[in-house]
């Protein structure tokens, strides 16, 4: 590509930023004590809720920096990543003191994700239609590529070679090797696909969002294979931490469709009302927890009886979230 | 602010989603959920500088008129302006194209840095920042307000806004709907550069049409001394708007209290007037139907008056647009 190296800012720019951060940050490091803590991004807000997961309130939220949409561990699992879209930045936690350890400089990270093998990191700029692919070891940039339009959720093949991504302005998702940065393949799939997944069969499903269904692609062509009608708005995914029930928001319906991980069967369904969203499970796995962007609320739901347990008020537009 | 992100909510996903997921336009969703908020604080606007002004009106006005069909029009421009037709041509045209060009020179190596990063202590204070966003953006104003006045093309629009022989505080919205694209643009553009975003941009904006609704009152107050050196008060600025300033040495041109919420700015280019007194308002060379009309055809007028001047800039031996050329 002959991209230049994206430049790494390995501490804080400044002493004074260092200490802001400290401060800022110091919550958020107590508040990791607790046995069970929820982090929240405020996306419209720029701001970080924590939420007390045994009294379901939020206990402090914190200026966290421009547009922050999506979070994430780093492999080793040290760092929880907080992308900031608008503030160009990762922002890299310490998962043990709550204390930011780093921040590297992207260009509009909206979704975010490393390859299963830990080699290559994938930032989509949905806002700006572009995909980076970066050396997850040293940040530095390999690919930029043009993605017309709204690249949105990531997905990766099972032996690392190939990141899929939805196209959300479009019907289309896209098939890319990660060692050449070439397409490989672009495969119509029903307007706004959004949420991406790789099944147990190593097969990708996608969540489409203009329509009522997930569709699941053979990674290999990005042919369809099924439809597996689910709710309004099929918009995200998540698996039950055993990895026998798998979940989807259906952000226009209000609710979430559990499925059989196995065989993609529904087996049940959530009321989740308010936008769902982004979906993470309790430590214990005996929640779930769904971000509600339109209502800027999180629900928080018995997972074994789909009964309604909490709903937390947090920022405006709540997106990521990330349990403790 | 709760409250509207409340009301945001519930109207978004009862109406405007289910809509959305029926014309196969979901891509667009978190877009017009956040562009729901400029008309909600319009609304908010209105209703507060209703309840807060209009009291101030009735209490000590400056003029009382009989005949109110033109205070009528402004109101018009006051919900078309904040509630509909602008914020509408705003988030749907000018919102993409900002981030067509943000996209181009973030693409090509530039990011537009944000005042936190070249101010790094004021990533703990969201206020200060706020104020900081103000400050900067009103300077802008100030100098967008100065070329309103200098260029005759730009003048041919802003006269509309002049025009109002019974200015109040309905009057700040009663601008040609080109002149607000033109202002939306300069402001946006700016706000860009200074890495406010777009969830914060309504709120900055939303000060600054609150304070120019109060500068346009019809009321008899200034903030004194000290305060109308801080703030731009009523009585300031309907000395921008008096009709004088069709003569010497207040002309169209150079003119006076250009400033739109921090009068510092006419003090440091030399464009302030402090004077006790509260002038009529207006445009001497503009009056009659051109001027008490209805909406449309105000509009209309604006059309007319900057064909009128664009035709000048091209040959100049046509009439022009009579007001703005005072000098000749």
């Amino acid at each position: 590509m002959g991209n230049p190296p994206v430049p790494i800012d390995p501490v804080f720019p400044s002493r004074t930023l260092r200490c802001i951060a400290a401060v800022a940050l110091f919550v958020l490091g107590a508040a990791t004590a607790s046995a069970k803590t929820a982090i929240v991004l405020n996306s419209d807000d720029d701001s970080l809720s924590v939420i007390d997961g045994d009294t379901y309130k939020e206990t402090s939220r914190v200026h966290i920096g421009r547009a922050p949409h999506h979070l994430m561990l780093t492999p080793d699992q040290r760092y929880l990543i907080i992308a900031m879209s608008e503030g160009n930045e990762l922002v890299f936690i310490d998962r043990t003191t709550g204390v930011i350890a780093k921040r590297v400089e992207v260009s509009d990270p909206y979704q975010i994700g490393f390859s299963p093998d830990g080699k290559w990191f994938v930032s989509n700029s949905l806002r700006l239609d572009r995909i980076d692919i970066f050396d997850a070891a040293t940040f530095e940039l390999k690919h930029r590529l043009p993605a017309p339009t709204m690249p949105s959720h990531i997905a990766f093949s099972t032996d690392s070679k190939s990141v899929f991504v939805s196209l959300q302005g479009t019907d289309k998702v896209v098939g890319i090797d990660l060692a050449s940065g070439a397409t490989e393949w672009t495969a119509p799939v029903g307007r706004q696909p959004a949420g991406m997944w790789t099944d147990k069969a190593g097969n990708i499903l996608v969540a489409v969002m203009g329509s009522d269904y997930i569709a699941e692609l053979d990674p290999k062509t990005g042919d369809v294979l099924r439809h597996i009608v689910t709710g309004r708005g099929a918009h995200n995914f998540q698996a039950s931490p055993d990895g026998k029930q798998l979940y989807v928001s259906n952000r226009v319906a209000g609710t979430v469709s559990v499925l059989d991980a196995g065989t993609l069967a529904v087996t049940g369904l959530i009321m989740a009302p308010g936008g769902p969203d982004d979906m993470m499970f309790s430590p214990d796995g005996s929640q779930l927890w769904v971000t509600g962007r339109w209502r800027a609320s999180v629900d928080v739901i018995e997972a074994a009886s789909g009964a309604l347990k909490a709903t937390i008020a947090v920022g405006r537009s709540p997106h990521g979230i990330f349990l403790y | 602010m709760h409250l509207i992100g409340q009301v945001q909510g519930i109207v978004f996903e009862n109406a405007i989603e289910p809509a959305l997921y029926q014309f196969g336009l979901m891509d667009w969703a978190e877009t017009i959920f956040d562009g729901l908020e400029i008309p909600l604080l319009g609304v908010l606007a209105i209703g507060v500088a209703y309840l807060l002004f209009r009291p101030l009106e009735l209490w000590r006005p400056v003029e009382r008129w009989a005949e109110r069909r033109a205070v009528r029009t402004d109101i018009v421009y006051t919900i078309v302006h904040k509630l509909g037709l602008v914020p509408a041509i705003i988030f749907l045209m000018l919102t993409p194209i900002g981030a067509t060009i943000d996209g181009y020179l973030r693409f090509h190596g530039y990011i537009p840095p944000a005042i936190e990063q070249m101010l790094p202590p004021l990533g703990a204070w969201p206020f200060v920042t706020f104020l900081v966003y103000v400050i900067v953006i009103d300077f802008g104003e100030y100098w967008r307000h100065r070329l309103q006045h200098r260029l005759p093309w730009w003048w041919a629009l802003h006269s509309l806004h002049h025009d109002q022989r019974q200015m109040t505080l309905w009057s700040d919205d009663r601008n040609h709907v080109v002149d607000d694209v033109l202002a939306a643009m300069w402001s946006g553009t700016i706000a860009m550069l200074i890495g406010v975003t777009p969830g914060e941009f309504p709120l900055v904006m939303i000060a600054f049409r609150l304070i120019e609704s109060l500068s346009h009152t019809n009321v008899r107050v200034g903030f004194g001394r000290v305060g109308g050196a801080v703030l731009v008060d009523p009585q300031y600025h309907r000395l921008h708007h008096s009709i004088e300033h069709a003569r010497a040495p207040y002309d169209r041109a150079r003119g006076c209290n250009f400033a739109v919420i921090l009068p510092v700015w006419d003090a440091i280019f030399r464009t302030r007037r402090r004077e006790r007194v509260f002038l009529p308002t207006g445009v001497a060379a503009l009056d009659g139907q051109a001027v008490h009309c209805g909406y449309l055809a105000h509009q209309l007028e604006g059309f007319r008056r900057l064909g009128a001047a664009l035709a000048k800039l091209i040959n100049r031996r046509r009439p022009g647009f009579a007001a703005a050329f005072p000098a000749e």
